[in-house]
This record gives structure tokens, sequence and C-alpha cells, in this order.
């Protein structure tokens, strides 16, 4: 399987009056064909501004301070706004956090979905028409609430309405950054088992940027676990989940109500996240974990190979290190 | 059928809130301080004994108590009857009826003007957010709409009729031509003195729409910048554009008025203040009924419009189809 998508280095900033925010600092993974991989971490740790700088969709006050961008081997690093019109959609399409504001309130849905499909083909009326309303089917939705408004529509049928509109292009690649937190815990499960479906049907690769690392659970293949704008653990799902190596996702584990003991009180990280105007030195996490090691306070740790395919920023995988037991054992 | 209800309810609440509009306007200006027969009669009132005066009045119909006359000029109204012009002593609907048409050539046409204006103008504004274009229109709006109407008109009256001597500076025209040539400048002083209202406000209203969600899913369905400006963000601040409007529609005649004023050109405007400096009653009553209606009828085309473009609005009993 080769890299669809590949991210080398990347750093973004906003320019604030206050400073520059380093909201995505350094960061490099690669986006398998048709895989789901799904990023990780606190509200603010830049996951959504990751995604959304590849789409190239921040506000004109971000900038791509280094790094590289890579879609099928392309450098599209530096493409402008023209350029990207031509790949978003087609290539590439985007599901949003809140499908209450993700549409156009004074449209009906079956006119939203139609637009998306006729942006990059040029066909007749029926045919768009005839695509919409299989779309429609896709994402399990009725053909007669083509004609409905958004304000029609409950929230989760407003979500599929917002993934059929963004599976119109075919594209190769979905981000859905956080599609499910808006939504109520029960209809969460259906539309992550229909992303699922979808990935399997269409053999459309997916990014999932999530805090929720029940969601994750449900839909990834790999996870990216984010902290304070980098990536610190990133692997396949099961070596997250069963044999995860950075202090971070073992605080992220712990704290899920699902690993809690029935008669301790729920574990939270202690302390807050840095603020990306001014980074710590070091490990961004040091701070706040208890396995910090002198070193983490100076240096940034380097992303040390697990496997071949799982890799944390931690100094506690650094052969000189102490070797620590996880906070938790679960098989 | 439930058209023709919405239709008959419209039409219901438009005579209600005109009725009360009237009885408004009928008292108060009864019971504030003037002589209406001054009007009538000229300097002869002031040499009438009491009995003549007493009189007089009692021709005019002004002896009665306040709800009689105001029975009366409404059972009048109704029939289309509204009374004598104490002034220019005949019918006041021919007294209205030969400056009606100026007033709204001049309000009329600098509405159309401000509506064709302000929306591309701002739609130019948001293409070229912050950048040149943008702050210098900005600025150049702060500053023409910071100038009093009447401050405006003379200026446009000394460069272009004085100096210039490029258009008339006062009255309306006789034939065509003429009275557009006449319109020129009244227009240009009722339309800048507004227009910059309108674009501020339009400019206002898009940029909050494009940075609206939704501009992000249309953006990454891959549409154009061009394409989501106008199929999307347009549309859905139409309904309010024309609510705009409707509100605009009074100011500008009340702008009409003073700018009627300085070019001393024969409309509604300088008969309404003549009307009301002179106690005219049944002038006043006209002109106030007229203007009132006027705006109470744009409020409703903008709802009604405003319902047709935006779903959103329909009360929800109307809206499942």
């Amino acid at each position: 399987m080769g890299n669809l998508l590949e991210i080398r280095n990347l750093s973004v900033s906003f320019d604030t009056p206050e400073g520059e925010i380093q909201a995505v600092r350094n960061v490099s993974f690669a986006l398998r064909e048709g895989e789901i991989l799904a990023i990780v971490g606190e509200s603010g740790c830049g996951k959504s501004v990751l995604c959304k700088s590849i789409l190239k969709l921040l506000p004109d006050i971000a900038r791509i301070k280094q790094g590289q961008i890579l879609l099928e081997n392309t450098d599209i690093t530096q493409y402008r706004d023209a350029d990207m019109r031509r790949l978003r959609g087609r290539v590439f399409s985007m599901v949003l956090q809140d499908p209450m504001t993700a549409l156009n309130p004074a449209m009906t849905i079956g006119a939203q979905i139609e637009e998306a499909v006729g942006v990059h083909q040029k066909t007749t009326r029926n045919a768009r028409r005839d695509r919409m309303r299989e779309l429609l089917t896709l994402v399990g939705l009725r053909e007669t609430d083509a004609g409905r408004f958004p304000h029609h529509l409950s929230g989760g049928q407003r979500q599929r309405a917002v993934l059929a509109a963004a599976l119109a292009g075919n594209p190769k690649i979905l981000f859905a950054d956080e599609p499910t937190t808006a939504l109520d815990v029960t209809i969460q499960a259906q539309i992550l088992d229909l992303l699922r479906d979808i990935q399997r049907k269409l053999h459309t690769a997916m990014i999932l940027v999530s805090h929720d690392l029940g969601v994750v659970a449900r839909a990834a293949d790999r996870v990216a676990v984010m902290y304070a704008g980098k990536i610190v653990e990133i692997g396949a799902a099961e070596d997250i989940f069963c044999d995860p190596r950075h202090p971070y996702t073992w605080g992220l584990l712990q704290s899920l109500p699902a690993f809690a003991s029935p008669d301790s009180p729920l574990y939270a990280i202690p302390g807050m996240p840095p603020s990306l105007i001014d980074p710590p030195p070091g490990d961004a996490f040091a701070c706040r974990n208890p396995y910090a090691l002198e070193i983490d306070y100076r240096e940034e740790p380097p992303m040390f190979a697990v496997s071949p395919d799982h890799f944390a920023a931690t100094w506690l995988l650094d052969p000189r290190a102490p070797s620590v037991t996880p906070p938790f054992c679960h098989d | 059928m439930r058209l023709l209800w919405s239709l008959c309810r419209k039409c219901l609440l438009f005579s209600a809130s005109l009725l009360i509009l009237s009885l408004a306007v009928f008292y108060a200006a009864r019971l504030a301080p003037g002589d209406p027969l001054a009007s009538y009669y000229g300097d002869r009132v002031e040499r009438m004994s009491a009995d003549e005066r007493a009189r007089a009045e009692e021709r005019l119909g002004l002896h009665e108590p306040i709800h009689t006359q105001y029975l009366r000029w409404l059972g009048g109204a109704l029939k289309g009857e509204f009374g004598i012009s104490f002034k220019y002593k005949t019918d006041v609907l021919d007294v209205i009826s030969g400056r009606l048409v100026n007033t709204l050539l001049l309000g009329g046409g600098s509405l159309l003007l401000i509506f064709l204006l302000a929306l591309p103008l701002g739609v130019f504004c948001v293409r070229f957010e912050d950048r040149w274009p943008d702050r210098l229109l900005c600025r150049l709006g702060a500053a023409v709409s910071c100038v009093p109407e009447f401050w405006l008109s003379l200026a446009l009256i000394l460069l272009f009729s004085v100096t210039l001597r490029l258009f008339p500076s006062s009255g309306a025209g006789q034939g065509t031509l003429d009275r557009l040539w006449h319109l020129v400048l009244p227009l240009s002083a009722v339309t800048a003195g507004h227009l910059w209202y309108a674009v501020f406000l339009v400019r206002g209203r898009l940029l909050e729409e494009v940075r609206m969600e939704y501009v992000l899913l249309a953006k990454s369905k891959g549409l154009s910048k061009a394409c989501i400006l106008f199929r999307h963000c347009l549309r859905n601040i139409l309904p309010s554009y024309l609510s705009l409007m409707a509100v605009f529609a009074p100011h500008i005649l009340g702008g009409t008025y003073v700018v009627e004023m300085v070019f001393s050109y024969p409309g509604l405007g300088a008969l309404s203040y003549e009307s009301a400096r002179y106690r005219d009653y049944n002038l006043l009553m006209l002109l106030c009924i007229l203007t009132g209606g006027a705006v109470m009828l744009f409020g409703m085309l903008a709802q009604v419009l405003g319902e047709l473009l935006d779903p959103r609005l329909k009360r929800e009993g109307d809206s499942h189809g």
C-alpha cells in the first residue's frame, strides 16, 4: 500500500497581536490508501488546524512555517487557492464538527449535495440528480429528504447530509473533524459505523480527528496522539490501545471511564496544556508527567521506533532511561 | 386557501395600523398649540371678533369635540373625501396630486439607486476585505455619510450650479428631459446621504456570512470563492437586504423632505412642512396617512419577500408543504 498523503515536518503558526501561536509544530505522518487514521488529543492541541492546513482552509493569519505536504508524491505545500480548488471535493473533502452550522440554512440539502456533484463534473441536471439520490441512499437518508431544509432534519440526519455532500466528488481522502462531537451518544455510534461502512465500500481513506478515544477505538486503523501541536505517539490502533508507550497516551487511556475501577474516582491528567504562544523547552508534557526525567525539561525527545509501525516521542524509550511500568496493564 | 388567509390577515393588520396612526396624528395635531384659522384666513384672523371666530370655526367644523371631528373625518376618508386644505382652499387630493409625482420621482429614484448600488459596493468591499479598495471605500463612505444632507445639497449647488453651471439649482422643470435635468442634483444629494449606511450594512452582514461554517464545507466541496459568495452568502443576506431597504424607504422619504427644502423642489416634503407649521389639518392628515401607509406597505413587502427567499422565516405551520 502506497502513501496517499505524506506530511513532512509541518509547522503551522498563527500571527496574532499577542504573538505567534505555534499551533502545529514539526509534525510528520503518512496516510495510506483506504485506511482510517485517527488524530486524538485534548482541545487546542492543533488537531483541527493540522487538518485544515492540509486542505488550506485556514484564515489568512495562519501560515505554513515549514514542512511539506505531499499528495500522491506531489508537493502541494505551495499550492494557491485556484490549484487547491481543483483538489478539494475530488481528492479530499471534509466533514465538520457541527452539522447544525455546516449546511447553508437557506438551501435544501438536495441542492447542496447536487452542487457538490456539479463542481467537478459537468453533466446534465438529471445525471446530477441521480447521483444526488444515490448519495442520499449511501449515507442512509431517504430520497425524499432531498427537498428538505437543514432545519427540518435532526443532528444525525444533518451530519449524514454533510457526509453526502463531502462524498459527492468521490474523494480519496475524507477529513472528519470531530464528526460526532456535536451529536447524541446514540447517534455518534451510528455515524461512526456509517463512516466505517463507507470506508469499506468506497475505499476512502479518512483522517478522523477526535478528542474521544472511545470514538477512535471504534473506527480507526491507526492512531496518532497529539499534544501541544506535536504528534507524541503514532501507531496501529492495537499498539496504541494495548501497548502505549508515551506517558500522555497512558494518561489519556487512564482517563477513559471504561478503564476506571468502579470504586475509585475517574482519573484526570493533572495540570493544563501549555500555551502555544511560548511553548516550554524540552518535552511539552513534562510538567504534567509523573514519569518525567530531568532531560525532558531540557531537550525535546526524538521519535523512538517501538516497532516498524509504532513510534513514540518520549525519553523513556531511550536505552539509557530507567524502565518504568505503565500505570495500568490490560490485555 | 392558506395564502388567502394570510393575505386577509395582512390586510386587516394594515388597516388597523392605519386607523391607529390616523387617530394618533389627529389628536396630536389638534391638541398641539397653533391656530388653524390663520392658515385659512391669513392676517384677517387678527382682526376677527370672538363672534366671527366662533362662526369661522363652525364653518370649518373645528368647534366640535375632537372625537366627533375624528369620526366625521374618518367617515369622509372612507369615502375618499379628505376635506379641503385650509391654506390652498381646494380639495387636499388636488393639492397633493401635482406634487406627489415629484416626490415619488426623487424618493423612488434614490431608493432604486441605493438599492442597485449598495449591494455591488458591499460585495466589492467583502471581495477585497481589508485590502486597499475596501479601506478606501470605507473611509470615503464614513466621511460622506457624516455630512448632513442640507450641507451636501448646498455644496452640490455651489459646485455644479453656481461654479460649473451644469445643473439647475432649484425647481422641478417642465417636460421629461428638463425634469430629469432638475432631478440630478437633489437625487445625488439624497442618494449620497443614505447610500453608505446601506453599503456598510451589506458589508457587515456579508462578512458575518462568509465566516459561517457552511462556507468551509462549501469550500471543501471545491466551490470557488465567487460561487460561494454569490450563490450562498449573497442569497442568505438578501432577505435582510430587502428588509433593510424597506426600513430605508421612510428614511429616504425623510431625506427627500430636507433636500426638497434646499432645492425648492416642489414635492411633498415642502408641503408636509407647511401643513404642520400652519395647522393645515386635513392636508397634514392625508400626508401622514400616505407616508405611514407607504412605510407599512414597504415593511410588509419586505416580510413577504423575506419569507420567499429564506425558508426559516416562514411560520412553522406554513413551511411543511
